[in-house]
């Protein structure tokens, strides 16, 4: 099974429900902010969830895409990131250390860190992982009450998604946004404009970006020994040289001396 | 001791006493106390200097280890341990450095547990560590030299070590190039963030092969270090020789930077005047083009002078490369910026002198440059502080200059720390503004209500303020709060000196049910009305238990006609509580009403008037749950009932 999200931009009224009961199920209290740390979209270390507004009132859901191949779970270097094999991507906040490489990495800028903590963590949305297990939808998809948010199965709802593009083609863009991005997002987006600006490039390959990194990683062990054979190579060669230029000169020094 | 060591060796203790200052605040109130850090900046200074920068810069060691044991070039034998000891030292310095960027410092060891071996962070981590234990070893000799350890106990580990010197050797070349190459990896990931000018799909050769150059160039500004300040030889002829193998292999490099942007085809990326193009050739050309020229003459490399600024410039210019690619090029939110904070400086700057106090003492103590003859007699420094105070030997004279250094260093710092940890950004208030308004006096209970002026009428003007500093206006009649709370008496009611940031209160501290859910209830009645002191126990009967909400007696058990009836106000069961709240009524007021309007009507009103943004005029705010009704609307008049009170 692989849960997942449809947020149906058209029909978004932006009136918070979603970010409101997001809030109350993950306790996360009121947000907090630093000086001269203005919300970029508003997602927070006490926001897992936040609507844009857009000038042209489009109101557009911001919240962890839980890839299907995720850049932060091949980043954390002790797996404290995970994609559950029900379809969330969640964090083990005991494995932890804090490097923030997963805020490097996710192509959405999702994860958040909680900066004004002396043991912080890093926060973001789990697609409430307990819910889902407990076989109800997430805290969101629950309050939202015009239905812009669908939980299901992802084929299932990619399924509904190019149905409603079929059904009114002027309605929407032709693209179910997640679909392929990165190797494909649990979280799907039908929208009348082009949801580009919510990644950190407006034009996200097909490739996942895991597969980027192991490129080079899967030559270590053969970097490794070659680079151990050759040094040793080398050392062998020039070592036994040496020896031998000294026995030479021991010989060499040797039949001088028999010549006298 | 000469006397620029002296000198020396006082800046960089004030500068580790800076950094000890700062460590308190640090590790007392986090990241955010002391650091510019952000979630758009994730990784700063202290990743991009310390870290990525520190292990390039401490690249001497395997290079200059490879060249004189594997290579059996014997000449260069003098720079290598003060090499390793340097990269020792620098990789303890990245730890350190670590220690003060990890959110968690106390969970640095989880690598070594808890392994991933998709991430590249695992693979430098793992290599970072076996590389420090492999550093440790290859210097061991060295401090088991001294004559301190003379034991034979000693002289046995001494010997072993030794005959497996080579394997250690061989292992720090493949570790250095494994973990040299994936800093460059850590980016592969972010295709989308780093500039195209940086980011390339062989960044790791990149890095490798620009740490090999900056290997050797910081041997030849480590050995001119040496000359100044300690006196020791220069081997020229060497250092030459370092700068044409530099300079080869920044050629190769710069052969690398532009080979990779002509086959993916941005090179006019790198010619379209903007600033990372500026930055671009600016950065390679001070790191790679210039020194590399400079070295390949002769006459200039064999100058000390050359082959010295030469090096300059490529450390320098390599450090740039490094935080050019973890932070200058590295994309942010459009609008948000990057610089550390002097606090982030600071720590760099004190880890730095720290090792370099450390570097200092083993020099002085061990037989870290072979040419231990070198040393010159030690000098008496002109100004002598031992003199000051007779009383204290004078061999104290030094150590105690050191700790006024580490303690004036510390003293300057605090002050300019924030020493109560992040300050949050007070919610903004609006100032309160004066506007005209139409009165309709209603006889019945002597309210006034108001609506703001849109057409002629009897007018007059009131008050809009913030009263809640949530960014929401409301008509405010001051004249009617002041006479209800007894007159020209009353001003200090709200309007008070005792609270040092509050200038005046909040509306909600005495509307108390404005946004609390239960707060219909009002306890000060309640222990009025059930006769003062004697009425606790009508409601806490239980005296075993701690008066709270949850042990006190069901309010429908008193108010059994009001509640146990539901009174008007129908709520969900999970949200039923002593009584409902003042949001929970108003959404249940209207919004069942227009929804049942526009069903009943659906031709005559418009499909929303039941949705949220219908009455809320929702925006970015600092608490969702205070959802005040929308702005500035004219024809509304406020605190009208008319509407409402056609349901009682």
């Amino acid at each position: 099974m692989s849960a997942a999200i449809l947020i149906d931009i058209t029909r978004c009224i932006g009136c918070e429900e979603c970010v409101l009961a997001c809030k109350e199920e993950n306790d996360l209290g009121p947000d907090r902010l630093r000086p001269g740390q203005q919300a970029v979209d508003g997602l927070s270390a006490t926001r897992f969830s936040t609507i844009l507004r857009l000038p042209d009132d489009h109101f557009v859901r911001q919240q962890c895409r839980h890839c299907l191949e995720p850049a932060c779970v091949s980043a954390c270097l002790v797996g404290a990131m995970r994609k559950t094999p029900e379809g969330p991507v969640i964090y083990d906040s005991d494995l932890c250390m804090g490097c923030r490489y997963c805020l490097v990495a996710c192509p959405y800028g999702i994860p958040r860190y909680q900066w004004d903590e002396s043991a912080p963590l890093v926060r973001k949305c789990t697609l409430c992982y307990s819910r889902i297990r407990e076989g109800k939808e997430p805290a969101c998809v629950e309050a939202c009450p015009e239905e812009a948010l669908l939980f299901g199965e992802r084929d299932d709802l990619l399924e509904e998604a190019h149905r409603r593009i079929a059904e009114n083609p002027g309605q929407y863009v032709d693209h179910v946004f997640g679909e392929t991005e990165v190797g494909g997002t649990s979280v799907l987006y039908l929208a009348d404009i082009s949801l580009g600006f919510l990644a950190w490039s407006e034009h996200l390959g097909e490739r996942d970006l895991p597969q980027l990194s192991w490129a080079s990683l899967k030559k270590v062990p053969g970097v490794a020994l070659g680079m151990g054979a050759l040094m040793g190579g080398i050392f062998w060669v020039i070592n036994r040289r040496m020896k031998l230029a000294a026995m030479e000169a021991d010989v060499s020094l040797a039949e001088n001396d028999s010549d006298v | 001791m000469s006397r620029r060591l002296t000198i020396l060796k006082s800046v960089l203790w004030t500068l580790v006493g800076v950094l000890a200052a700062v460590s308190v605040v640090r590790f007392l109130h986090g990241l955010g106390a002391v650091t510019h850090l952000s979630d758009a900046a994730p990784w700063g200074l202290w990743i991009g200097f310390d870290v990525m920068s520190g292990v390039a810069l401490a690249a001497g060691g395997f290079v200059l280890a490879g060249i004189v044991y594997i290579f059996g070039l014997e000449r260069y034998r003098p720079f290598v341990r003060a090499a390793i000891l340097t990269a020792l030292l620098g990789y303890v310095a990245v730890a350190v450095g670590l220690l003060y960027d990890l959110g968690l410092p106390w969970r640095i060891w989880h690598p070594v547990i808890h392994w991933q071996v998709h991430s590249v962070l695992f693979e430098v981590a793992a290599c970072v560590i076996l590389y420090l234990t492999v550093l440790t070893l290859e210097f061991l000799p060295v401090v088991l030299e001294h004559r301190l350890f003379s034991h034979r106990v000693f002289k046995t580990v001494l010997r072993a070590l030794k005959r497996v010197s080579i394997f250690l050797i061989i292992a720090g070349i493949i570790l250095s190039t494994l973990h040299q190459s994936s800093l460059g990896s850590l980016f592969l990931i972010t295709p989308y963030r780093l500039h195209p000018l940086w980011y390339s799909p062989i960044i790791y050769v990149q890095f490798f092969v620009s740490a090999v150059a900056l290997g050797l160039m910081t041997v030849v500004l480590e050995s001119l270090f040496s000359n100044y300040f300690l006196g020791h030889t220069l081997h020229r002829r060497e250092l030459s020789g370092l700068g044409l193998a530099a300079s080869i292999v920044l050629w190769a490099y710069v052969a690398l930077r532009f080979g990779d942007l002509v086959v993916r085809g941005v090179l006019p990326t790198a010619l379209d005047g903007s600033w990372q193009s500026w930055l671009f050739i600016f950065e390679l050309g001070v790191s790679a083009v210039i020194p590399a020229t400079l070295m390949l003459i002769k006459p200039i490399r064999s100058q000390i002078a050359g082959v010295g600024t030469a090096a300059f410039l490529v450390v320098g210019g390599m450090v740039l490369h490094r935080l050019d690619v973890s932070i200058v090029a590295f994309a942010r939110p459009e609008g948000i910026g990057y610089f550390p904070s002097w606090e982030e400086f600071a720590v760099s700057v004190g880890i730095v002198a720290g090792g370099i106090l450390i570097f200092l003492f083993f020099v002085e103590h061990l037989n870290v440059f072979d040419d231990v003859k070198g040393h010159p007699a030690p000098e008496q420094p002109s100004y002598d502080p031992a003199t000051l105070h007779p009383l204290l030997p004078k061999r104290f004279a030094l150590p105690r200059m050191y700790s006024l250094g580490f303690l004036l260093g510390a003293a300057v710092a605090l002050p300019f720390l924030p020493l109560g940890g992040v300050e949050h950004v007070p919610v903004p208030v609006q100032g309160p503004r004066s506007v005209q308004v139409i009165i309709q006096d209603r006889g019945e209970n002597e309210t006034r209500h108001f609506a703001l002026a849109t057409a002629p009428g009897e007018t007059t003007r009131m008050l809009m303020i913030d009263g809640n500093r949530d960014g929401d206006l409301v008509l405010f009649d001051h004249d009617n709060h002041a006479e209800r709370l007894n007159g020209d008496a009353s001003c200090e009611t709200c309007h008070h000196l005792t609270k040092p940031f509050d200038t005046n209160t909040s509306c909600s501290e005495c509307h108390r049910d404005m946004y609390d859910e239960r707060s219909v209830f009002d306890h000060d009645i309640h222990v009025m009305r059930l006769g003062e002191d004697g009425g606790c126990v009508e409601c806490h009967s239980d005296g075993s238990t701690v008066k709270s909400y949850d042990t006190v007696t069901e309010c429908s058990e008193c108010h059994r006609a009001e509640i146990a009836g539901k009174a008007f106000i129908e709520t969900p069961p999970e949200r039923w509580g002593p009584a409902v709240g003042y949001m929970d009524a108003m959404h249940t007021l209207c919004v069942d009403c227009h929804l049942a309007e526009v069903l009943a009507r659906p031709e005559q009103l418009p499909e929303s008037l039941n949705r949220c943004t219908t009455c809320h005029d929702v925006d970015w705010r600092e608490d969702v749950r205070r959802m005040a009704p929308k702005r500035e609307r004219p024809q509304r008049v406020a605190g009208d009932t008319k509407s409402s009170g056609s349901r009682q």
